[in-house]
């Protein structure tokens, strides 16, 4: 309709409109009576009408945020093994099998499995941060046969460690020994390196366990150079700032060395610093702690299946390695709680591994020889003798000495040679022996170790004894166990627990003897677990040897009572080996000591810890 | 970025949005290689139509937001450029007007649950990983473009799972823009 229509349809008309006026008081005509005249003109339209809206479809401007990935280091993939070679790997036997892949085209698709995403860490505070963890890939698709092979598929708890120590800047992986810490360490170590993140790593671990770890490397990922830092002092400075060395290993003695000699300004840099049987910085004045704490890293992991020992103090020490507490910090049990939650993953075998077949422990007290009890007995009634005359003299060494006599003593009588625990030891390994089994058996002296051996060869050569202590020189060291894993007649391996402990693989063991007892059940579980660790198909029986009605029985006693004292710091499970070693106090009271002072009697022993 | 100039790979693009109600949809485009590991992530603010749109586009708003806006813009900005952009719904498909890079929809793998996603029978489809995936109509250039290189993607690789990356990285951005 336009304007011009408007007007032409329009009609006008006129209409008288008649309006009564009234005349005021006033004499105003309030109305004039004429009527209304309108007339109309055409006027034009501004604009022509339209009556839809001007509107039509435009595009967002969408402001975006984006997030590009760091490129991981390539490696140069690995030779294919030979099959010799392949054979002297002590490779971790996982139960379930790797996921099968369809060949044909009838054959079922494959089935989605459990998947174990990476976390962002709390500390993580920008997106950037946050989102790197969010967008990974779950462990599992990122690990099994794709990038990253995997010998063995790792259990499902061992994926939650890996994810775990990736997301940490600060980790104390405390696991119980045997449930793969090594393992889990190296392919945290792998997928750190490959998406980018750390491009130098210090390893550092005990002297003994160096081959271990190249081995565990070599399995678990064998694209991953390592260099293990060896050789002189030149040597030595040149590799520790080589630059293109994605994993460097060194012992403690040779880091605390190296470094106290470097200069500050020369000192390397890591983005990762792992240490390895970490207890060895519990006491954090030590030298090797305060080295271990000053070097230059992003990143610091702890890995120990004991962070406590003794006191829990220890545990603030590793703390303090990890830069979660500040410098001499002193957390009381309630924070170390704290700490703990957030920074210590730790796992018992009796939480993870249902499928690890049993350990059977087997306490044999046994009666003493008749000479060897007269020795016994002659031992310490002489040493309390002397103990007394001390008087307040006496120190816990002079107990101690005492204590250590007659362990010796509990194991064989030097003069005579007779042994019960040598008869009960006979008698197992001859059935061991002839059943194909393979045994280990710790004792605390090399000594003592080397007498069963010569009494072993001597009486039962059937039984194939190996000596593996600290006596050994290191490069015999691992063609001893190859050796006792390999050849069918070798079915004792005689080991100290300062050497053998920790660290090995010993799986295909079935049994254990300990001689005697050492101070702490936490060392005693750590050299069973040698044994009874992943991998192991058959059950492992653990025999101690507890000499009755002597020292060893007291010792024993003590120790068991005080084996769950820690369980509140290190949190839920059942804390088999947090537990204490002897105190001053109860080393002591392991004799009635008594000195005479004046008429009365007093006990000789410190007062009681608060 | 080593993967960016190979262009022999296959870099598979993972497209979805999050719907905040009143606020909106957020979008995501998580590229990664043909493992899966991650190269760019691209995600878009809260985009909120406004009552016109809701009006005039009616049941199409969703496709349109996601696909001409989010989407569009998405790959558009992105700098590691998707060899294929795999997306949930099958309306998103169209997106492939608007771009020159080979879209498919994730057929759902249990076709009786009610919410599967149905196409038709001679629809076109490949298999990649544990999926079947569908190509947009029209485009069969796509699909043996992607066949040539499909051995490359591991056949247990579960090409749904990235989605559930981006909806929880897009899940964090929205909750750290709240805070």
């Amino acid at each position: 309709m336009t304007s011009d229509t408007l007007t032409d349809s329009t009609e006008f008309r006129t209409i008288p409109l008649g309006i009564n006026g009234e005349v005021f008081p006033s004499g105003v005509n309030a109305a004039l009576r004429r009527p209304l005249a309108p007339e109309s003109k055409p006027v034009g339209l501004v604009e022509r009408v339209t009556l839809l809206p001007a509107w039509k479809p435009t595009r967002f401007k969408v402001p975006t945020f984006s997030l590009t990935f760091a490129a991981g280091l390539e490696f140069v993939p690995p030779k294919p093994a030979k099959e010799e070679e392949a054979g002297e790997l002590f490779q971790v036997q996982a139960p379930a099998p790797l996921i099968s892949m369809p060949t044909g085209g009838d054959a079922p698709p494959p089935t989605k499995k459990k998947a174990t995403r990476l976390k962002p860490p709390p500390e993580a505070l920008s997106i950037e941060d946050r989102l790197f963890y969010v967008l990974q890939p779950p462990l599992e698709s990122f690990l099994r046969g794709q990038e990253l092979v995997m010998p063995f598929e790792p259990f499902p708890y061992q994926y939650e460690g890996i994810a775990w120590l990736f997301s940490q800047t600060a980790a104390l992986l405390a696991d119980e020994m045997g449930l793969g810490k090594t393992m889990q360490t190296i392919t945290a170590i792998r997928l750190l390196l490959r998406s980018g993140q750390v491009r130098r790593i210090l390893l550092i671990c005990p002297k003994p366990l160096i081959p271990n770890w190249q081995r565990e490397f070599k399995t678990w990922a064998e694209e991953i150079p390592v260099t293990v830092m060896e050789g002189d002092g030149a040597r030595r400075r040149m590799l520790w700032n080589m630059p293109g060395v994605p994993v460097l290993i060194a012992n403690y003695e040779l880091m605390t060395r190296d470094m106290e000699e470097m200069p500050e300004a020369e000192r390397p840099k890591f983005d990762l610093l792992v240490l390895d049987d970490a207890q060895r910085v519990k006491n954090r004045g030590s030298r090797t702690a305060e080295t271990a704490r000053g070097i230059n890293r992003r990143r610091a992991w702890a890995l120990t299946g004991t962070p406590i020992e003794n006191r829990p103090e220890e545990m603030s020490s590793l703390f303090e390695f990890l830069q979660v507490i500040p410098p001499e910090g002193t957390p009381d049990v309630r924070q170390l709680m704290n700490l703990s939650s957030r920074f210590v993953l730790r796992r018992t075998k009796n939480l993870v591994m249902t499928d690890l077949p049993p350990r059977f422990d087997r306490d044999e007290y046994l009666l003493l020889n008749p000479a060897q009890q007269h020795a016994y007995n002659a031992a310490e009634k002489e040493g309390i003798i002397q103990l007394n005359e001390m008087g307040d003299s006496i120190t816990i060494q002079h107990v101690f000495e005492l204590v250590l006599r007659l362990k010796q003593i509990s194991n064989y009588d030097p003069l005579t040679g007779e042994s019960a625990k040598m008869d009960r030891l006979m008698a197992d390994m001859e059935e061991i022996a002839a059943s194909g089994g393979k045994a280990i058996l710790f004792s605390q002296w090399t000594k003592c170790i080397d007498w069963i051996k010569l009494k072993m060869d001597e009486k039962l050569p059937e039984a194939g004894s190996l000596v593996y202590h600290g006596g050994v020189p290191t490069k015999q060291r691992e063609p001893i166990l190859k050796q006792f894993k390999e050849d069918p007649n070798s079915h004792l391996l005689l080991m100290s627990y300062g050497t053998g402990a920790v660290g090995l693989n010993l799986q295909f063991a079935g049994y254990v003897f300990l001689f005697d007892r050492w101070w702490n059940p936490a060392v005693e579980d750590q050299a069973i677990n040698r044994a009874h660790r992943i991998g192991q198909k058959t059950q492992v029986i653990v025999t101690k040897f507890i000499s009755k009605d002597t020292v060893e029985e007291k010792i024993d006693k003590v120790l068991n009572e005080k084996r769950e004292l820690f369980a509140q710091i290190l949190g839920g499970g059942e804390q088999t080996n947090a537990s204490l070693s002897l105190n001053a106090s109860e080393i002591f009271g392991l004799f009635d000591l008594k000195a005479r002072a004046g008429k009365g009697v007093k006990s000789i022993a410190p007062p009681k810890a608060a | 970025m080593a993967e960016t100039g190979k262009s022999d790979g296959l870099r598979l693009g993972f497209l979805t949005s999050l719907s905040l109600g009143e606020r909106g949809f957020v979008g995501g485009l998580l590229v990664t290689n043909h493992m899966g590991r991650p190269l760019e992530f691209q995600c878009t603010a809260p985009v909120r139509p406004n009552r016109t749109q809701e009006i005039l586009y009616g049941p199409t708003l969703g496709p349109f937001l996601l696909g001409d806006v989010i989407g569009r813009t998405l790959i558009e900005k992105a700098t590691v450029k998707p060899t294929l952009v795999l997306v949930e719904v099958p309306q998103l498909l169209e997106l492939r007007a608007q771009t020159s890079i080979p879209i498919a929809c994730l057929e759902s793998t249990d076709l009786k649950a009610e919410d599967a996603v149905r196409f038709p029978a001679d629809a076109l489809r490949l298999r990649l990983g544990m999926q079947s995936l569908v190509f947009a109509s029209d485009f069969e250039d796509d699909l043996e473009a992607i066949r040539g290189k499909a051995n490359l993607v591991p056949k247990e690789a579960d090409l749904s799972e990235p989605f559930g990356r981006v909806r929880d990285a897009l899940q964090e951005t929205v909750a750290a823009n709240a805070a």
